[in-house]
């Protein structure tokens, strides 16, 4: 079958003066024309294309760069907060801390100045005590007097009555 | 005998022919050109042409349809010709790479998937214009101009250096290799192209009906993988001769 196809090329060369290997004109215009379709295509199509794809391609790098700073930007704030809130807590304690030495304070105070004043009244009450407790004692010994006056009494009326 | 005969029943059967090497003739002055060559290239041209500007008209931030596939096929081109000739040189020559690329790449598919044979011509067919040796050899010239351009404008005369780099010795070498580089990328696209329409020819003109369709795929394949070649290779070329001196590239 091949053989037969290559009989016809020749034939065909043969008729012609054309064939397979048939380098004329065609080759230099072709060339040209080639030559034309890339300026062609470089004008219609590598060109605006290659920008688009050049400004896409910075659209989207600085896109990236946009949110990586507002990316670190957000982390700087987030660190600020977290400071400023590690700050405050630290304030708080140490408020917290401060009233809760006051109070000590206050109850330290109270406690002792309650103290004092059951001291003080212990005293008064102590003295109080002993007042009564002398004044007993001398009612006690005046009475004791007037018995023993009595009984002395008695005792001599009986010896002289007697 | 039978066989004979029963090559004249399809001969004479009107589905399928095959004619090689006949060609169309237009007369130019006193220049002869093949005429079916160029009607299926200006085919291709205006294909190009039609889809860039389709692709171009309006170019949107987030592509689609046929900007989409466009920029699928520059960044291909782009990649190829950054990987051969290196990211500093490369953007100059994404245009005449590319190119070469799709334009090889239409005219093969558009010969196997264009049924050309439905347009009679006074002598000769339609076919793909890359199945011309005139289209090869005159891609491949204009490559190896392109190298010769590529390492003047680079280097000035410290281009012919690369001749006796590595070894003085490789000089026959390099200058025969001139020669080799536009021979095999003319005659590798060219007998590739022209073996694959022929399969495909014989095959129909035996048995019609689904029988070539595998080697059909194949021929898409073929000529894909052909367009791919003859481009990464004018860049390899392209890149070999901008390169600096010192490093050596085998012969591809």
């Amino acid at each position: 079958m091949t053989y037969w196809t290559i009989l016809l090329a020749v034939e065909a060369a043969a008729e012609e003066g054309g064939g397979l290997f048939d380098l004329d004109a065609t080759l230099p215009l072709m060339a040209v024309q080639f030559l034309l379709l890339v300026a062609i295509l470089n004008a219609v199509f590598y060109k605006p294309l290659s920008k688009a794809l050049d400004d896409r391609d910075s659209y989207i790098r600085s896109n990236i760069t946009d949110a990586q700073e507002r990316l670190s930007k957000a982390q700087n704030l987030a660190k600020q907060y977290e400071q400023e809130l590690a700050e405050t807590r630290r304030q708080s304690q140490a408020i917290i801390a401060t009233a809760q030495e006051d109070a000590q304070k206050i109850a330290a105070q109270k406690v002792a100045e309650a103290q004092r004043e059951a001291q003080v009244q212990r005293e008064q009450t102590q003295q109080e005590l002993n007042q009564q407790k002398e004044e007993a004692m001398r009612s006690l010994e005046q009475q004791v007097d007037a018995l023993s006056n009595q009984i002395v009494e008695r005792l001599l009326g009986s010896v002289s009555a007697g | 005998m039978e066989m004979l005969n029963a090559l004249n029943v399809i001969n004479a059967f009107p589905l399928a022919e095959l004619e090689v090497g006949k060609q169309f003739y237009w007369q130019l002055g006193n220049l002869k050109l093949h005429g079916q060559v160029f009607l299926t290239s200006w085919f291709v041209i205006a294909l190009l042409v039609i889809v860039s500007v389709l692709a171009t008209q309006k170019i949107q931030r987030v592509p689609s349809g046929v900007q989409n596939l466009m920029e699928y096929a520059l960044e291909f081109i782009r990649d190829l010709a950054k990987n051969q000739i290196g990211e500093k040189e490369y953007r100059p020559w994404v245009p005449f790479v590319g190119t070469l690329f799709l334009f090889i790449f239409v005219s093969n598919w558009s010969g196997a998937l264009v049924p050309w044979k439905l347009v009679h011509l006074p002598s000769g067919e339609l076919a793909a214009p890359t199945s011309d040796i005139n289209t090869t050899v005159a891609l491949a010239l204009l490559t190896s101009l392109a190298y010769f351009y590529a390492g003047f404008s680079k280097k000035g005369l410290g281009y012919f250096g690369n001749y006796v780099q590595p070894v003085p010795f490789m000089l026959p070498f390099k200058i025969i290799e001139d020669f080799t580089k536009p021979l095999s990328l003319s005659f590798r696209l060219f007998g590739n192209i022209l073996a694959d329409e022929l399969v495909v020819g014989v095959l129909v003109l035996l048995v019609p009906l689904f029988v070539p369709l595998p080697v059909m795929a194949l021929g898409l394949f073929t000529s894909a993988i052909q367009a791919l070649i003859f481009a990464t290779l004018a860049a390899a070329y392209i890149g070999e001769a901008m390169e600096d001196h010192g490093e050596e590239h085998g012969e591809h």
